[in-house]
């Protein structure tokens, strides 16, 4: 049966290639994604919220997103929200405990004291990722502590990197106008192999599973649930 | 004084061509071309820096993607401006067969062979459009 994505932290890094700041939020996030925090954090390059399509700019309306900026143009926070969705968190590394620039070493190889700041920023993040996700850590073990929320297992990653397919999205025609939500198509593979046909119970079921994803207003929620029903209906005739 | 020639590397995070990319550009503007290269971050024209883009505006463009959905080439078109070439490191790796580049915040030593390939064929281009010979 199909999985949703679950629910984890998106990490932006600004990535400027022009001054070591940039580096280390680049280095920061990779850590964070390769060692501190891996099954909790998903990536993409900031890029793709103008060079991809629909799936990519709903990365932040998907995930509750840390930003990570070397400046003060905060290109990664402001192009997030910008196209994407409001970062949850956002942190400036030139605004960190690293005052003196050129002793972070050049953009291209990092200092000593550029390569502490990378730990400093990638520990700064795994901390907001806890505190976004309600985790207890166990520093010992390395392993969230028993009675956190339970770590997800480590699936195939939707959006886990730059080139990654981004969230499954369609749009569909809401009380005459055009609508996306986001992981639509894989909610009805998921109600559908579940063998769960168009019904009112479903309809039920299925809204309250569109409702975690997308952003459904209380007066327009009859008109989404009828769309959502209508495209479901489609969606069974096409897979029989 | 002449323009620099712009180098705009992809931002790729998640994938070692995107190092590549990002590290050819580096070998093109601090070590083959210096005085007529100028290295653009991507995410200053996702931002529509207004400097960035009139800065754009004046000079033409040499595109690094790490892969095929060519943000740099897209985003540089995007905000204004024009890309004279479009590289693609996986066309560079190509043409170099042996060498198989992995490591993503640390470049191997094939990547870092490969992201000298790509700053020759970068180089040439420089040459090309600032009307430098560069073979006898």
């Amino acid at each position: 049966m199909p999985e949703l994505p679950k629910k984890k932290v998106g990490l932006i890094a600004c990535s400027g290639e022009e001054i070591p700041e940039g580096t280390i939020t680049r280095l920061a996030v990779r850590q964070v994604l390769e060692s501190l925090r891996p099954e909790q954090t998903v990536t993409i390059c900031l890029p793709l919220f103008l060079a991809g399509g629909e799936g990519d700019r709903a990365f932040a309306r998907f995930h509750p997103t840390i930003t990570v900026d070397g400046c003060a143009k905060r290109c990664a926070a402001r192009g997030t929200e910008m196209y994407s969705g409001k970062p949850a968190v956002s942190i400036v590394v030139s605004n960190s405990a690293h005052p003196n620039s050129a002793a972070l070493g050049s953009a291209r190889r990092l200092s000593g004291a550029g390569m502490q700041a990378v730990r400093d920023v990638a520990d700064q993040i795994a901390g907001h990722v806890d505190n976004l996700l309600g985790l207890k850590w166990d520093r010992r073990s390395g392993r969230p502590i028993h009675g956190s929320p339970p770590e997800e297992e480590s699936k195939p990653r939707q959006a886990a990197c730059s080139c990654g397919s981004g969230i499954p999205c369609q749009a569909l025609c809401v009380a005459g106008r055009e609508v996306t939500l986001i992981a639509l198509p894989l909610i009805f593979s998921q109600f559908r192999e579940a063998g769960k046909l168009p019904s009112d119970s479903t309809k039920t079921e299925l809204m309250q599973a569109v409702k975690i994803y997308n952003p459904v207003p209380s007066e327009e929620e009859a008109a989404y649930a009828q769309a959502v029903m209508q495209e479901y209906a489609a969606f069974c005739r096409g897979s029989n | 004084m002449k323009e620099k020639i712009l180098i705009v590397p992809c931002s790729g995070i998640g994938k070692s061509l995107g190092s590549v990319a990002r590290e050819g550009a580096y070998v093109v503007t601090e070590e083959l071309c210096p005085g007529r290269t100028q290295l653009m971050p991507l995410a200053l024209l996702v931002l529509g820096d207004k400097e960035t883009q009139i800065e754009l505006s004046s000079a033409g463009a040499i595109a690094i993607d790490g892969c095929v959905r060519a943000c740099a080439a897209k985003v540089v078109e995007g905000a204004g401006g024009t890309v004279a070439h479009g590289l693609q490191v996986l066309d560079v790796c190509r043409r170099h067969p042996d060498l198989k580049p992995s490591g993503i915040s640390e470049l191997d030593e094939s990547g870092h062979q490969l992201a000298r390939a790509l700053a020759e064929e970068v180089k040439e281009l420089v040459d090309n459009m600032t009307g430098e010979v560069t073979h006898a």
